[in-house]
């Protein structure tokens, strides 16, 4: 018997209908079916006047990107799941000329906008001498098919227009890059809002051609900006002048983690692995109880902790937006630190709480330190939570026993799933705990507007972005929502005041949950 | 019909159809004549087929072979054509490639480079040296982009999502086009002083075809409709393996290299039939061997429940598979199928037409002030053409077809409008979405692709091409007019399209299978079972509509300057 797979479809008229409606198919589902087969399918089946594009069916046009269960996608290349019924909507911010075909007009004028071509101050010599490695970064960012899905899919552009977006952000470093052009594209960029990107990646995720548009465009027109001699946001500025001063990017407030804490060393008897924590700055000057709960939870499954004193800021906020003279000066500060701490307590493993930290750490100090020294620093990087589910193992976990009775949901921190690519292990460990319900959230994944510079030099922004951010939040109907970045756990926090929804950091929890086992 | 349907009239100096490489590039030319120069673009900008194109441009630039030239690159485009191209058209080929990937480079375009930093060029099949010009395996797509960023820098109206029905003569002159707007359903008039068809190829005409879904062969009977000829309709490249599953990417192109390391093709019994055509060179025969082959197999019975045949490689170690045929296992990845572990399932896929609307040395067509460049002409590439020489063929004769119809507006006023032709066919148009009985445009596509495909194809024998030729006609007389969309709507109906393009296919196909009838020897791309080997096959069939709206075909002399086919001194 064939398989049917449901295919709920958003269907639109605008010259008939008063408001989109979905409409329900059942499709004959086939292995390796993809959307776009699917969306065939119905069109020969049911209906031949269901409205969307498609050309090429090989991920090489751009023309069938759709939202698939709420995110934007080329239809063409994005796989049907059997077991889950397939939602499918226009993409965002365009106006649907019907069905799933939007208006792609205004991102036509946009792009016009930008004068998106190699623009010459005199005729190129024929033939003309181009060496290999002066298009190295260029040819990769030049993949782009014009598919549109990034513009659907960014947290910011959802916002505001203000922002041009990664699609054409990503086309002003095309330029930029390119030898022959002569335009001042680093001027454009700023003009275009380069400032307001979050750096969370989503364009990057679901790029059909792989284009790391955070780190090949956006950080390296903000780091372009810098070179040239422009001013940072003062709320951004503040951050770098500090980490350059004390190696912490805030100020201190109560005492920090690292002084109040009197031993490097956090041993337990018969140790099955010994790890560095990389506290970073949140949890050094305003989490020391999550630092001591991650610690303890640490600990309790038999790990010894070293937390070397003199720790130094990652200097993601100086990766982020663009400063890389203090981004620079920090890599190999911490390195140093560390690979220290490496030989001193014989131990080749860093475990770090902050998402942020954490992808610094791997995805931009690593290729940095490289390029300066010939190899990247010597020690792995490990999320708490991926830690503990992969390298200390589910089954070796000691189980935490006390019952905490709650619907939790959870935010994935743009720096932790896209950014270190650790998704499902945070919410293994969450269920691990007696009494949670966890409620999926479809939206786990979407930015809380913190990162990238963007609350500390843009709050307005940053606040709408984290204002939608609480709309998914407050639909999964949580008690409590949780997360592993203390950057998305105040924005998470400030935006959830006033309402019954807790914000919690997983090792906090966790050691709640172990303290109240003990109890019992 | 009570009243006539509503339609706005938009006029420009210059009207290119068709935004693939050859129209973007044509349209750039004019607009450097300060003209007014509309680009109509049947889907988005930049999503045209040609993005789809990996290997390369062929120009004999001698970056890596120095004893390259022009004559070395003329003699294997016309050996490779199987003498049939013009000799003219391959010369104008050959000279303008490099000007023309200069002009890429002028406007940006990214190839890869040789050490000393100029264009890098490889090895391409049947080409004395390394010639081929490439950007990694998407170069037809550097080629798009770099075009699509042009274009945004001109003076150049597009107007995207525009299907065009139909070429508008005045007095022996070409007036304009009528299109319908997909987006919204309107009827629009584009009136110009000279035109330029880019409409590319008609792989969708068969049920198994490399090609977008665009390529349903418009411009080809848009201008036999007009009144142009057309050439050398019975060649039609296949390409041995395509994809069967899933059925979205049915025909896209499984590369040759997955022979080349070592794969094997087998029939639905396991056996590895390819002994019983060619047992020395075994799947690694020409091209059109294997594809004849594996026909073969999937006529008499012994193919795939899909209609293929398999291709194995599970035989060969794990490493070379992973590092040799990478994006291979990524792409059956996506149909669900692990290479290292199961057989393909592949089939021929159709893949270029050679022929096409007949243009001279000017890119001009036989009716004045229309001019054509890309696939939807005939006579460069002969009986077969070379991987590589399609690219270049679409900016040698973009730029050469935009540059004529630039000299041509300037000399010419607008052509009257023959407004009762474009009411008739917007009544035509507007008939099959009123029709309360009749075909569905899926169906009728489907007997049309199928007949194609299982009568046209690779192998070709006088009762299927007289079989086909009946059906066609039959088609073309009985289901065409009666061709209905389910639903009324004009807003951006997918239905109302199709229904449109089948009429263009049928008579695509027609100019085919007609061709294919009248060509009893077999030549080039066109293979006869019963072929006549006393039929040399040294003439091209030209087909154009007769006065009394019959198709007529005749047999010209080859164009040769050069080259003499060989065989033909002694006659």
């Amino acid at each position: 018997m064939t398989k049917t797979v449901k295919a709920i479809v958003q269907r639109y008229n605008p010259d008939k209908d008063d408001a989109p409606y979905f409409q329900e198919f059942n499709v004959d589902y086939e292995p390796g079916m993809t959307v776009l087969d699917a969306l065939l399918f119905i069109q020969d089946r049911f209906d031949s006047s269901l409205a969307f594009r498609w050309e090429c069916r090989g991920g090489q046009c751009g023309s069938c990107a759709v939202k698939v269960n709420g995110t934007a996608r080329i239809a063409c290349r994005t796989k049907v799941d059997p077991d889950h019924p397939l939602r499918l909507e226009p993409m965002e911010k365009m106006p649907i000329i019907k069905d799933l075909v939007v208006d792609m007009a205004q991102t036509e004028h946009r792009i016009r906008r930008i004068r998106p071509y190699v623009a010459r101050d005199k005729p190129a010599p024929r033939p003309e001498i181009i060496h290999a490695e002066e298009i190295e970064t260029l040819r990769e960012i030049r993949k782009c098919i014009e598919c549109g899905a990034c513009l659907s899919n960014c947290p910011v552009v959802h916002e505001t227009w203000d922002y041009a977006g990664p699609m054409i952000i990503r086309q002003l470093a095309r330029l930029e890059l390119d030898p022959r052009d002569v335009e001042d594209r680093v001027a454009m960029a700023l003009n275009e809002a380069v400032y307001s990107c979050t750096t969370c990646k989503m364009c990057e995720d679901i790029c059909p051609k792989n284009i790391p548009i955070p780190g090949l465009a956006v950080e390296l027109l903000r780091a372009k900006a810098v070179e040239a001699g422009y001013q940072l946001r003062e709320g951004q500025q503040v951050f770098l002048d500090s980490i350059n001063k004390t190696g912490r990017s805030v100020p201190e407030k109560s005492t920090p983690l690292l002084k109040e804490i009197e031993t490097e060393e956090f041993l337990v008897e018969n140790p099955r692995g010994r790890v560095a924590f990389f506290t970073g700055c949140l949890i050094d000057y305003r989490m020391q109880n999550t630092g001591k709960a991650l610690i303890e939870v640490l600990n309790r499954n038999h790990i010894d902790v070293i937390v070397p004193k003199g720790q130094w800021c990652c200097a993601s906020p100086a990766f982020r937006t663009g400063d890389m003279h203090t981004a620079t000066a920090a890599a190999e500060r911490v390195t140093e630190i560390f690979e220290h701490a490496m030989e001193k307590w014989d131990l080749d493993t860093v475990v770090v709480a902050c998402a942020g930290c954490g992808k610094t750490l791997r995805e931009d100090h690593r290729p940095l330190i490289e390029k300066k020294h010939g190899e990247p620093p010597k020690f792995k990087v490990y999320d708490l939570a991926e830690y503990l589910l992969d390298i200390v193992g589910k089954e070796n976990i000691v189980p935490p026993k006390g019952e905490i009775k709650m619907k939790i949901t959870y935010h994935e921190p743009c720096h932790l799933g896209r950014g270190q690519g650790v998704v499902d292990q945070p919410i293994e460990l969450l269920k691990m705990i007696p009494g949670v319900e966890y409620i999926d959230d479809p939206y786990k994944n979407r930015c809380c507007g913190a990162g990238g510079g963007v609350r500390a030099g843009l709050r307005d922004l940053s606040m709408k972005i984290a204002k939608t951010k609480k709309e998914y939040i407050e639909a999964t109907g949580a008690d409590m929502v949780t997360t592993e970045c203390p950057f998305c756990t105040i924005q998470i926090r400030d935006i959830l005041k006033g309402t019954a929804i807790e914000t919690r950091y997983i090792p906090d929890l966790l050691a709640e949950s172990y303290r109240k086992g003990d109890k019992n | 019909m009570t009243q006539p349907p509503r339609y706005r009239t938009i006029t420009c100096d210059v009207l290119v159809i068709g935004a693939g490489g050859a129209g973007c590039r044509a349209a750039i030319e004019a607009a450097k004549h300060n003209l007014d120069v509309i680009l109509l673009s049947k889907e988005l900008v930049g999503k045209a087929h040609t993005a789809m194109a990996e290997g390369g441009y062929n120009v004999s630039l001698g970056n890596v072979d120095p004893n390259d030239n022009v004559e070395t690159h003329f003699k294997d485009t016309i050996v490779g054509g199987n003498y049939l191209n013009n000799q003219k058209l391959a010369e104008i080929l050959v000279e303008n490639a490099a000007e023309r990937i200069y002009d890429l480079e002028e406007m940006g375009a990214v190839f890869d480079r040789t050490p000393e930093g100029k264009i890098a060029q490889r090895t391409f099949g049947k080409q004395s040296w390394r010639r081929t010009a490439y950007a990694s395996d998407r170069t037809g797509s550097e080629i798009m982009v770099t075009l699509v960023e042009a274009i945004r820098k001109t003076s150049v109206r597009v107007f995207d999502e525009m299907f065009a029905t139909k070429i508008l003569i005045h007095d022996g002159r070409i007036a304009g086009v009528t299109a319908i707007d997909l987006k919204y359903g309107d009827y629009l008039i584009f009136r110009a002083k000279a035109v330029v068809m880019a409409t590319g190829g008609a792989g969708r005409i068969f049920t198994v075809t490399s090609n977008a879904q665009l390529d349903v062969g418009d411009g080809y009977a848009m201008a036999y409709e007009a009144g142009c000829e057309l050439i050398d309709m019975e060649m039609v490249q296949f390409h041995p393996t395509g994809m069967v599953r899933p059925e979205s990417a049915r025909g896209r192109l499984v590369t040759e290299a997955v022979r080349g390391e070592g794969g094997i093709l087998l029939n639905n019994k396991g056996e590895r039939f390819m002994h019983r055509y060619y047992p020395e060179v075994m799947e690694l025969a020409g091209r059109d061997q294997v594809a004849r082959s594996i026909m073969t197999e999937v006529l008499e019975g012994r193919g795939s429940p899909n209609g293929g045949v398999y291709l194995s490689i599970a035989h060969l170690p794990r490493s070379i598979i992973e590092f040799r045929l990478e994006s291979m296992i990524e792409q059956f990845e996506d149909a669900g199928v692990d290479i290292r572990e199961e057989p393909m399932e592949v089939s021929p896929t159709a893949h270029h037409f050679m022929g096409g609307i007949k243009i001279d040395t000017e890119a001009a067509a036989t009716i004045p002030g229309l001019f054509a460049a890309g696939e939807c002409t005939g006579g460069v590439h002969g009986g077969n053409r070379l991987g590589g020489n399609a690219l270049a063929d679409t900016q040698v004769f973009g730029a050469l077809a935009g540059e004529s119809a630039a000299k041509f507006a300037k000399s010419h006023d607008l052509a009257g409008l023959p407004r009762e032709d474009a009411i008739n066919e917007f009544q035509r148009l507007e008939a099959m979405l009123e029709r309360e009985e009749g075909i569905s445009p899926a169906d009728a596509r489907k007997e049309l692709t199928d007949l194609m495909w299982s009568k046209v194809q690779i192998f070709r024998k006088e009762e299927d091409l007289q079989y086909a030729v009946n059906e066609l006609r039959r088609i073309e007389r009985e289901v065409v007019p009666r061709i209905k969309v389910d639903v009324r709507d004009k807003r951006f109906n997918p239905g109302w399209h199709q229904a449109i393009e089948f009429g263009h296919m049928v008579i695509t196909a027609r100019m085919v299978a007609e061709a294919a009838l009248m060509r009893k020897g077999s030549r080039g791309a066109h293979y006869r079972v019963d072929g006549d080997p006393n039929d040399l096959g040294y003439y091209n069939i030209v087909i154009k509509k007769g006065k009394d709206g019959e198709m007529e075909l005749r047999k010209q002399d080859l164009v040769i300057t050069k080259i003499v086919p060989p065989g033909m001194e002694a006659k």
